[in-house]
């Protein structure tokens, strides 16, 4: 068992004490990171790329660092969805449904400590599942060539919009705004300079911290400015802290479910926590049938999303460590990481740097221990967090936010064009375009350009190297498949109405 | 009305950009695709969908037709600007110190603290937040005015 050898030379990187520290610190970030409003995952791992590469981290501990808030964002978020029926995120909706009925019953320390055992459930179902597809998948993704990885970036373009439920042409124009912001800069292949309007601070192009944190944190503190609270008072976490073995026992094989239900979304790209954690509540909910008390503090209703939102999480690792195309907004931030520290990630980092991928795969494992341990002791701490006040909050986050954004290049170029790109992000929010869909575009922008003119060098500028070998064809069948989607879903819909209306009139 | 209002901007935007890079080719090149056709290809992609969208801006509706913020918030995103673009303009000149410092006894206001609070918060996260970054975490800040006391 070759994979068995690597896991345990990853629990030694993991668990070496420097990056156990790291994965530490990184847990507890993560959490009060998610907690607040105004950050969540995406800007929480983007705002520590400039602090690891400043503090010199090697890249193994850098990507644990960066993995540890990821999870602890997740985690930290579901305190604030649990306790103040606020979702940090929209894959955080799902669980405010159970969640918040219970922690007004009095039992908020059982559902956040049932929250954090189902996602450490979710996590170890899918971790195990990288363990055992990763590696296959990298063996297999070796024959790609330019033209399958252009093709298999195509599909995960179209995915994301036609995933994307009520909104596929918006998403699309996302998608296609993130791919052109990726054009801007020097031509790597001929030296051209690319919509720099003459700029010097263009020229090497829009870097991805100053686009990410740009987009998220800037335009969050603008949206902050609509809401004026002042400190929320939380629902208390009274009460016993833990669950009890008979409440840990009625949700297990719901954790089963959800777990799976969960890798499964999480690796397709583009679909991620948000329909995961949908799908798996749905079904529950459908499972229980009427004797289910779901809406009004289900265990199980809390244990569903909460499962198959870190299930996703882990998931989504699988397609950015094997093919190098991330699957969620997170894990897009993370391979942007990865190329700072010039590492391409794709079926060769398995052969070549084992350590970063096996300690990566295991600080996933020991993260989700550290984050149940520490709910018990932490959570009286975490909830007082949320009872800061905006007027002290968002200007913290707008100051963190411009010292990430300085340090990438020391230059306040990168600050004004910060605040440009938030503006133009709280249009898009107002308008309801997907904004990780934007940054899923950017990272894949580059990558998708550079595979296509490969190609098209290797057959000598014909096309047809597109469509030529069978996993082409394949993935464009996938492709017509994804575009089919949302006109299928529209006649679907259609048909339903047309259905009750005609009722309506019989 | 919104919707329909942005995507005619992107369309225009993408009508410049594509006229802009048309101009782009390599001057020698060892490959057949230059650097024009992708940026063009996207373009076009970029402008079917703001065409779909002015053409059916009723398509698909996110939460409804939006209406503009209120004047008093738009009044505060326009002055939340401002200062974002002022600390960016004095970040270097002044050092950081100084201009985290007013940015944050500015922001708090902004967002209803009191003077005291935002008295309190602009010594704590200026001083605080440089003491962090540059000494413990290793991020290299500006001093700016503040160079002479190098402490």
């Amino acid at each position: 068992m070759d994979t068995l050898s690597y896991l345990s030379q990853g629990f030694g990187v993991a668990l070496s004490p420097n990056n156990l520290i790291t994965a530490l610190s990184g847990t507890l970030i993560g959490t009060v990171v998610g907690l607040l409003p105004g950050l969540g995952p995406i800007n929480g791992v983007a705002l520590l790329i400039p602090v690891a590469f400043a503090l010199g981290l090697p890249p193994e501990t850098a990507l644990i660092l960066l993995a540890s808030v990821y999870l602890g964002c997740e985690y930290g978020g579901r305190i604030s969805s649990i306790l103040l029926n606020i979702p940090g995120e929209a894959s955080a909706v799902m669980t405010t449904l159970d969640g918040y009925p219970l922690a007004r019953q009095g039992k908020g320390g059982i559902a956040l400590s049932i929250s954090a055992w189902s996602s450490f459930i979710g996590g170890l179902i899918a971790t195990l599942g990288v363990v055992a597809f990763a590696p296959l998948l990298a063996q297999w993704a070796v024959s790609f060539g330019p033209a399958e990885y252009f093709m298999l970036m195509v599909f995960a373009i179209v995915c994301l919009a036609g995933m994307a439920g009520n909104k596929p042409v918006k998403t699309a124009v996302a998608v296609v705004i993130g791919l052109l912001l990726s054009c801007i800069g020097i031509d790597a292949n001929s030296g051209v300079y690319r919509f720099t309007f003459g700029s010097l601070g263009l020229a090497d192009g829009i870097q991805f911290v100053v686009l990410v944190l740009g987009l998220f944190s800037v335009s969050e503190i603008l949206m902050l400015l609509e809401r004026t609270h002042h400190g929320q008072a939380a629902a208390k976490a009274s009460g016993r802290m833990l669950f009890n073995f008979k409440e840990g026992a009625s949700v297990f094989a719901t954790n089963i479910r959800s777990g799976l239900t969960g890798f499964i979304f999480g690796i397709l790209p583009g679909a991620g926590a948000t329909l995961a954690s949908a799908v798996s509540y749905m079904s529950e909910k459908r499972l229980a049938g009427p004797k289910g008390n779901f809406g009004n503090g289900d265990l199980r209703g809390l244990a569903a999303p909460e499962t198959a939102n870190s299930a996703s999480a882990c998931g989504s690792m699988v397609p950015m460590l094997t093919l190098g195309i991330p699957g969620s907004g997170t894990t897009a931030v993370m391979l942007g990481a990865l190329t700072l520290y010039n590492i391409t990630p794709g079926p060769l980092l398995f052969q070549n740097q084992p350590d970063i991928v096996w300690g990566l795969i295991a600080s996933l494992f020991v993260a989700n221990v550290i984050l149940i341990i520490m709910n018990v002791p932490m959570i009286k701490v975490f909830t007082r967090i949320l009872a800061v006040p905006n007027w002290a909050l968002v200007p913290a986050i707008a100051i963190i936010t411009s010292i990430g954004v300085y340090a990438v290049h020391a230059t306040t170029f990168d600050l004004f064009l910060m605040v440009a790109i938030g503006v133009f992000g709280y249009v898009l929010r107002k308008l309801d375009f997907p904004l990780s869909a934007l940054l899923l575009g950017f990272i894949l922008g580059g990558m998708m350009e550079s595979n296509l003119r490969r190609a098209l060098s290797i057959s000598n500028g014909d096309l047809a190297i597109l469509w030529s070998s069978p996993i082409t064809l394949a993935l464009w069948a996938l492709v017509a498949l994804m575009v089919a989607l949302p006109f299928w879903r529209g006649y679907r819909a259609r048909k339903a109405r047309q259905v009750l209306a005609d009722a309506a009139n019989a | 009305m919104y919707h329909r209002l942005f995507a005619a901007c992107l369309l225009l935007v993408s009508a410049c950009l594509a006229w802009i890079a048309w101009g782009y080719h390599a001057p020698f090149s060892y490959e057949p695709v230059g650097p024009r056709a992708y940026p063009l290809l996207l373009l076009g992609l970029l402008a079917a969908g703001a065409l779909l969208i002015v053409c059916k801006p009723t398509l698909e509706r996110g939460a409804d037709e939006k209406t503009l913020p209120a004047p008093a918030v738009l009044g505060k995103v326009g002055l939340c600007l401002l200062l974002l673009l002022a600390m960016a303009a004095l970040f270097e000149l002044l050092g950081f110190i100084v201009t985290s410092s007013l940015f944050a006894l500015a922001m708090c206001r902004l967002f209803g603290g009191r003077w005291l609070h935002g008295a309190i918060l602009a010594v704590v996260l200026g001083i605080g937040l440089y003491l962090l970054f540059d000494r413990i975490l290793d991020v290299p800040l500006p001093l700016g005015v503040l160079a002479g006391l190098e402490f």
